[in-house]
């Protein structure tokens, strides 16, 4: 298995993994199935068992239980260095005893390959990310971004069928993670190796994923195409996780199928009687309108320029409640304004499970 | 495919060959040994030739040194106990009973008390042999030595030792310069200190001969004065290992945050107070774990006292391990190693002890 | 406009980021007191190797060429006449140390890596099976004269059935800390405890005043500094990199060797140093272990008091001045070093 087939993608199929340390469940059942060749997103917030689900793949730690495929084969209980495998980790792991062409060979020097080529191997693999000239250079000399591209670089040179990567972007300014970002997702598709990908921000897993896995408290929440995930969410955490500024929500009740709460009347046909529900709507899917004209009246809190459009920040019962507006609008000196809502992009969640209820009107 | 098979092993079980050599050695370079010792000190051994034979005399060996006639060479004599003593050993025995009645109203736990009790027995134990030797009078046994070795070396050495440090640790000219010749003691062999002291210590013809003929001491013979020649030894000790304690502690006042103690200058603390609120807490675990190695090496003192006094006038300055070494030499192997069972017994107590109350505590205040 | 000069008491800094005079003139009286008496017992001793025999037992002289006629007498006795004993003890205490300090260190070291990162979970149980067997063997041999073959061939075997039968369903499990701690408390241990056994157990395989057996125990009785030491150390670096040369491909013996030992290298030689410091000086093993062929310089030295003679006090301080250089050009080589390492290790306590 070892070398015949190396670097065609290969699927990764994730059946019922569990992870304890110690008492400590991390990982609750999670089963995905990755194909070749496909970008996906593990997307969560801090402390949700990304990293350890990573690892788990590579076998850095072992699986308490459940089983991992990689292509055919049954890596559950092999070794990381038999599954062929490489990963970029969040702090890069560049070894700062050794100078970057040093590094970038450091995978082939391990499987003993002769020097010749791995030196032409090392060009090769530094071109490839810009680096030709740092070659001498110790990890100590180099900027972040740079950095990042050795790790890259060692990552690429070996020609893994599978390609892991820990939050890399996390550690670098704005506008280098917007370049990284395109160059990243121009070498996967490039290079057509299967990626999976951790990191708890969305722009970056909307932008890169083919589909993206969304993770809480080691539970899966949903699995799609960034699209389906965004637009449609599978339960409240999920909606209010994706999307920047978040979803905005108001919590009660349906009666008569409509959504009423203090104050607030809104029709919704088909919607199934229920005390206990949360409205959600995204901060684009709503406007601000003259007091008394929209859906609802809130106070207003805020209103920030923030170059291409106007976020308005209003207040409900408690709740805030954000509007995007073209970056014309002005809100002047209004106390009290009214929320007009799109009808055709309203979400229903049960307050108490989070998940998604579907009315005719919200589908 | 077979190679594959091994090396796939070998990777599993690396882990454990890497600690193997070690735990092997060990086993049998020290825990064999110890053993073997043990049963040693439960027989007289005589070395016949090339080998030797052995005869069981199950508590023999240890009998005589705590009761019978190598009882004052151990313990010392105490044959009456003065009121000073007496006194000493009663407040001493109400002290730590109180200690114990105070851990035990505090939080109990089954192995905690455990610990405490046997710290407790230990403690009781030595200082009634204080009260009944020394505070009476008494000649006290080599057992006595070594603590007098060990406590007394120990605390000049971390006094003198903690301040050297804490004054280089400033920066000003020269401070490289002090900290080489600091650190030069630690680099002779101990029985070359021993000979050096001897020279340095010579009434007539070493090179304070002129002070102590000024003082009227000319005469003065301090190898034959028990004191003079401990007190003689535990300088020569402390020569040698203070760079010890100077170098460790060194680093550790230099690895307390300037910012720390830059804040509580514009706090309006004097120099004395961003000792003792800053950098003293900072390095106090480490004070704590360099002093529990000083304590564990003091206990083995032997080549000092061997070189300078061979122990002498009579057994005043001869330290538990030379007591079996000299059993040794005289070929008493049984005696040897019991003294050495002794040494080792109260040396563990008092390090765990020390390690349990002062070490541990600390972290387990932390967290 | 510049500055107005400051007038500030004696006890008050004369300027930002200085030093009160008052506590610079303590300071410096503290640290050039405290040379002196460092140095006074070096410079005593450098002086007495150049003395005359006449020049010592007079009473003391302090100053070359003034008080007294320096002589090379006792290094031409060290160098001309005796060179013989003198170069056999000078190598074998550089053989003895080097490879003991070697041996201790990649033991050592191996064994803290392996206790900084991979766990382990001995049962206590099997254990006192195997110490309690080891007593009996040791008895079984020592007092009823069991050949020692057959002894630990039984042992072995008794072992291996008790830990499979019975080691299954009685466990206490230990964990790292424990076996750390059990090989650091090795220290404790003084060397006359086990020096007795260890004499008798090389006198049995005829290996008594040879350099393997002194270089064998100076490697245990030090293998515990080099564990504590190196333990901390080891934990101060990053596990990424080993986890990413892991999925590379490297073996637990590529990591040391390209990663860990490069990246310890400032603890390693300051270990070292404490290491070699140590062999180099020890005296009582060595003198329970070596008659003859094997002596080592401390030996050496204390072959100078010589009985009816007295004591060679000029030789004697010759001797310890060469048993001092190298150490300190070591010291001096690796001073670089020292501070960052001891910090890492000494600094977590
Ligand atoms: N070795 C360990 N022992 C015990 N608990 C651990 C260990 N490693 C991780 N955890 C716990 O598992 C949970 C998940 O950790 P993980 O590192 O996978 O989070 P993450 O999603 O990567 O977070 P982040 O985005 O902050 O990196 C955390 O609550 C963490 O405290
Ligand atoms: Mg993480």
């Amino acid at each position: 298995m070892k070398n015949k087939d190396k670097g065609t993608a290969k699927s990764i199929s994730i059946r019922s993994m569990n992870k304890f340390f110690q008492a400590v469940h991390v990982l609750k059942d999670l089963s995905l199935e990755v194909q070749a060749g496909e970008f996906l997103v593990l997307l969560g917030p801090s402390g949700c068992g990304k990293s350890t689900a990573l690892r788990l793949i590579a076998g850095l730690e072992s699986i308490s239980s459940g089983e991992l495929f990689i292509g055919e084969t049954n890596v559950t209980n092999v070794l990381p260095k038999y599954r062929d495998i490489a990963m970029v980790f969040q702090s890069y792991a560049l070894y700062p005893h050794k100078t970057v062409a040093e590094n970038i060979g450091f995978p082939l020097k391990m499987a003993k390959t002769p020097k010749a080529d791995i030196d032409t191997a090392v060009l090769a693999a530094a071109q490839q990310v810009e680096l030709g000239d740092y070659l001498e250079r110790f990890p100590g000399q180099l900027s972040g971004g740079q950095r990042q591209r050795v790790a890259l670089a060692r990552a690429i040179i070996r020609r893994p069928s599978v390609f892991l990567m820990d939050e890399p972007l996390s550690n670098l300014d704005a506008k280098l993670r917007g370049n990284m970002r395109a160059e990243l997702k121009y070498m996967q598709s490039k290079l057509g190796v299967t990626m999976i990908y951790v990191t708890h921000d969305q722009i970056e897993a909307m932008t890169l994923a083919h589909r993206v896995a969304v993770l809480k408290d080691g539970t899966l929440q949903q699995l799609g195409t960034p699209k389906e995930v965004y637009s449609n969410p599978a339960n409240l955490f999920v909606a209010g996780f994706m999307g920047s500024p978040p979803m905005n929500f108001i919590s009660g009740a349906i009666d008569n199928e409509s959504f009423t709460t203090k104050g607030v009347k809104l029709p919704l046909p088909g919607a199934p009687k229920s005390n206990q529900v949360t409205l959600g709507f995204r901060p684009e899917d709503c406007r601000i309108v003259k007091a008394g004209s929209g859906a609802m009246d809130a106070e207003v809190y805020t209103a920030e320029l923030t170059g291409d459009q106007v976020l308005v920040t209003l207040q409900l019962h408690g709740s805030q409640i954000v509007s995007r507006m073209p970056k014309e609008f002005e809100i002047g000196d209004t106390q009290i304004a009214g929320i007009e809502v799109d009808a055709r992009h309203l979400y229903l969640f049960d307050s108490e499970s989070g998940l998604r209820i579907t009315a005719d009107s919200t589908r | 495919m077979q190679t594959s098979r091994v090396s796939e092993w070998l990777d599993r079980h690396m882990g454990r060959l890497f600690l193997m050599p070690a735990v092997v050695l060990i086993l049998v370079f020290s825990i064999f040994p110890l053993v073997a010792s043990l049963i040693i000190a439960f027989a007289r051994i005589r070395l016949t030739g090339g080998g030797f034979s052995v005869r069981f005399v199950g508590l023999r060996n240890f009998e005589k040194q705590f009761f019978g006639s190598e009882q004052f060479h151990l313990l010392g004599t105490f044959t009456d106990i003065s009121v000073i003593g007496l006194l000493f050993g009663l407040l001493a025995t109400l002290g730590l009973i109180w200690w114990m009645v105070l851990y035990v109203r505090a939080h109990f736990s089954v192995v905690g008390f455990l610990g405490r009790m046997i710290t407790f027995l230990m403690a009781l134990g030595l200082a009634w042999l204080f009260s009944a030797t020394l505070l009476s009078g008494n000649l006290f046994g080599t057992l006595g030595t070594t603590l007098f070795y060990v406590f007394v070396g120990c605390g000049i050495q971390f006094l003198i030792g903690t301040a050297l440090a804490y004054a280089c640790s400033f920066q000003f000219r020269g401070t490289t310069s002090f900290r080489v010749i600091f650190f030069v003691p630690m680099m002779i062999t101990p029985i070359g200190v021993g000979y050096i002291f001897r020279m340095m210590a010579d009434t007539t013809k070493g090179p304070f001969s002129g002070v102590w003929q000024w003082v009227g001491l000319g005469e003065f013979a301090w190898a034959s004065d028990p004191w003079a020649a401990r007190i003689f030894i535990v300088v020569a000790d402390s020569w040698q290992w203070i760079p010890f304690v100077f170098i460790m502690l060194l680093a550790a006042f230099e690895s307390v945050p300037r910012d720390f103690t830059e804040a509580a200058e514009l706090d309006g603390a004097n120099a004395w107070q961003k000792f003792t609120e800053i950098t003293w807490p900072h390095v106090l675990p480490v004070a704590a774990t360099v002093m529990l190695i000083r304590v564990i090496e003091a206990f083995k003192i032997v080549d000092l006292p061997n070189i300078m006094t061979s122990g002498g006038p009579g057994i005043a300055t001869e330290s538990v391990s030379l007591q079996s070494y000299f059993a040794w030499r005289s070929l008493d192997l049984g005696q040897a190693s019991a003294i050495a069972y002794v040494l080792l017994f109260v040396t563990v107590i008092i390090c765990v002890s020390f390690f349990n109350l002062v070490v541990l505590a600390r972290v387990r205040k932390a967290s | 406009m510049t500055k107005p000069a400051a007038r500030r008491s004696l006890f008050e800094p004369p300027d930002i980021g200085q030093m009160a005079t008052a506590t610079k003139i303590v300071l410096y009286t503290v640290l050039l007191a405290w040379s002196a008496f460092v140095l006074f017992p070096i410079y005593w001793l450098i002086i007495t190797s150049f003395k005359t025999i006449a020049a010592v037992n007079q009473g003391p002289y302090f100053l070359p060429w003034i008080d007294f006629e320096p002589s090379l007498h006792a290094w031409k006795e060290l160098f001309v006449n005796d060179y013989r004993d003198t170069f056999r003890a000078y190598f074998n205490s550089i053989v003895i140390s080097l490879s003991a300090t070697a041996l201790a260190i990649l033991v050592g070291s191996m064994a803290a890596y392996a206790l900084s990162r991979v766990k382990f979970a001995p049962n206590l149980i099997t254990i006192l099976y195997f110490v309690g067997l080891l007593a009996l063997t040791g008895v079984a041999v020592g007092i009823y004269d069991v050949d020692w073959r057959v002894a630990a061939a039984t042992a072995i075997a008794l072992f291996f059935f008790l830990a499979r039968a019975i080691g299954r369903l009685y466990q206490l499990r230990l964990q790292n800390g424990d076996i750390l701690f059990w090989i650091i408390s090795q220290r404790i241990l003084a060397p006359i405890v086990v020096v007795v056994p260890i004499y008798m157990m090389f006198q049995s395989v005829r290996l008594l005043d040879t350099h393997l057996a002194i270089i064998l125990t100076y490697t245990v009785i030090n293998l515990p500094v080099v564990v504590w030491l190196m333990y901390d150390f080891f934990n101060s670096i990053p596990r990424d990199l080993e986890e990413s040369a892991q999925l590379d491909g490297a073996t637990m013996i590529g990591i040391f060797r390209e990663i860990i030992l490069p990246l310890s290298r400032a603890g390693l030689a300051a270990t070292t140093l404490l290491v070699v410091i140590l062999c180099w000086n020890e005296y009582l093993l060595a003198l329970f272990l070596s008659t003859n062929k094997a002596q080592t310089m401390p030996i050496l030295v204390a072959a100078m008091n010589a009985g009816e003679r007295g004591i060679l006090w000029w030789t004697m301080s010759a001797v310890i001045m060469i048993m001092i250089i190298p150490v300190v050009i070591m010291a001096i080589l690796l001073q670089k070093y020292i501070a960052k390492g001891i910090l890492v290790g000494a600094v977590k306590g």
